[in-house]
């Protein structure tokens, strides 16, 4: 299924998946489908977890430079180039955010942890994955929603979780693994 | 049971969201390598991550994908894995990390380059000069100056210049500048923040001072949610100072009043 909403329809009719493995080839044409495809997504959620304007457009140009060096890696077998393309950019934003956040940033992230999810949950307007997304947020139970987007818009690893909603390290990453099959299966990828 | 670490499969939800450190993830790796289950599930859980990503597209900015589409034409792609040792997929971008730095140092300068990744370089090494003047206002300007850069050739050629180098100074009335400066383009670009506020009967005013004497190099423009610039000041000479002074609105011809700062360029 094709993913709508801002990153998407620059491309009509080809695929990201087809675009990629042209890129592995050296297509630059493809390369530039590719970036208008994936581009908003990547920064949306870069942005996400480094917060930090500036430090987000850096990490952003390393993600879309590593698609270009590594696509030949890609493998359809496996899953869609959209995940591909997210798990990169959002190990990136990680990396950047535990190496270099300082504690006393992290306390700040801490202190408006809420935020990510709130703007996706605000933000719903028109856009279909938005909407969806928000929906199928809204069905797991609330540590379950919580451990989710804390890991995923927030940055956090499980333990820092864990800390953060005062549960154990153990229950975090059952709710972790739950929550996010649940969103799976509610969203039907 | 000696340590208390989760049943590895457990593990698999935050392994997905990146959620795992240290030997947490080295374990679980381990674990992953030889189930091919967990593997499987690991990719189911990527498409519902993916989908959290799409759900938090933003406007990326103007210069992103010019800049990527110029690294690419300096940056040589990776094989295919080989067959004896399938790459995991994704890969993790461990042995890569250095890579988009490597291209970005390149880019920065050691390499005769053409044009356009200049520019689009630039746009990084705008945003860096701003982060520097002042962190939390630092994105409005970022992305003025993002913009701005497109449409100016003559900035984005001073913040990627080879030989450009980043100078601050403290303003004694208050705010800090930020300067990049290119002696091979005897030009400089110069940024502040947290200017304090003048009458409407006053202005910031730029001077060049050397040998020669002191040159106007220009009025800054009032600022914007804190930030002051950037104002591009040409014609800098070997031994130059930039000195910076309070004036009556519309400048004078020379400095009318004690600088507020100076810097040896």
């Amino acid at each position: 299924m094709p993913y709508g909403g801002a990153g998407a329809g620059e491309a009509p009719g080809a695929d990201l998946a087809t675009l990629l493995s042209e890129v592995a080839r050296g297509d630059r044409d493809a390369f530039e489908a590719v970036c208008h495809h994936i581009a908003a997504p990547v920064f949306g959620t870069v942005r996400s977890v480094v917060r930090d304007r500036c430090q987000s457009e850096e990490v952003a140009q390393e993600v879309l430079l590593e698609v270009w060096q590594a696509a030949s890696r890609f493998d359809a077998a496996r899953g869609s180039a959209m995940a591909w393309v997210m798990v990169i950019a959002h190990r990136r934003a990680v990396d950047r955010v535990r190496s270099e956040q300082k504690s006393a940033e992290r306390q700040l992230r801490a202190a408006s942890h809420a935020v990510a999810y709130d703007e996706v949950a605000e933000k719903a307007e028109a856009n279909l994955d938005r909407e969806r997304v928000r929906r199928c947020l809204g069905s797991l139970t609330e540590l379950q929603r919580e451990a989710v987007t804390l890991a995923y818009y927030g940055g956090y690893t499980y333990r820092q979780v864990a800390g953060l909603l005062g549960v154990a390290a153990g229950t975090v990453s059952t709710r972790m693994r739950d929550g996010l099959i649940r969103l799976r299966d509610c969203l039907g990828v | 049971m000696r340590t208390r670490r989760p049943e590895p499969h457990t593990l698999a939800g935050a392994y997905a969201l990146d959620a795992l450190t240290g030997t947490d993830r080295a374990h679980f790796e381990q674990h992953l390598a030889r189930c091919e289950q967990c593997s499987r599930e690991i990719n189911g859980l990527w498409e519902a991550t993916a989908r959290l990503a799409a759900a938090a597209a933003t406007e990326p900015p103007p210069g992103l994908i010019a800049w990527a589409l110029a690294a690419a034409e300096q940056t040589r792609q990776l094989p295919p894995p080989s067959r004896q040792t399938p790459a995991r997929w994704p890969a993790r971008p461990a042995a890569m990390t250095g890579l988009a730095g490597a291209a970005r140092a390149r880019a920065a300068g050691r390499l005769r380059r053409p044009w356009m990744p200049r520019l689009a370089l630039a746009a990084a090494g705008a945003c860096l000069v701003v982060a520097a003047v002042a962190g939390v206002a630092a994105h409005t300007a970022a992305h003025q100056l993002g913009q701005q850069q497109l449409h100016s050739h003559a900035i984005a050629a001073v913040l990627a210049a080879p030989d450009a180098t980043m100078l601050t100074a403290r303003i004694t009335t208050g705010g800090t500048a930020a300067i990049v400066m290119s002696h091979q383009d005897r030009s400089l670009v110069f940024t502040a923040a947290g200017l304090r506020r003048l009458r409407s009967s006053q202005c910031y005013q730029l001077w060049l001072m050397g040998p020669g004497g002191d040159k106007s190099a220009g009025m800054l423009p009032g600022p914007r949610h804190g930030m002051t610039g950037p104002v591009i000041a040409s014609g800098l000479q070997p031994e130059d100072h930039l000195g910076l002074t309070i004036e009556p609105a519309g400048g004078s011809p020379h400095p009318t009043s004690a600088m507020i700062m100076v810097l040896a360029l």
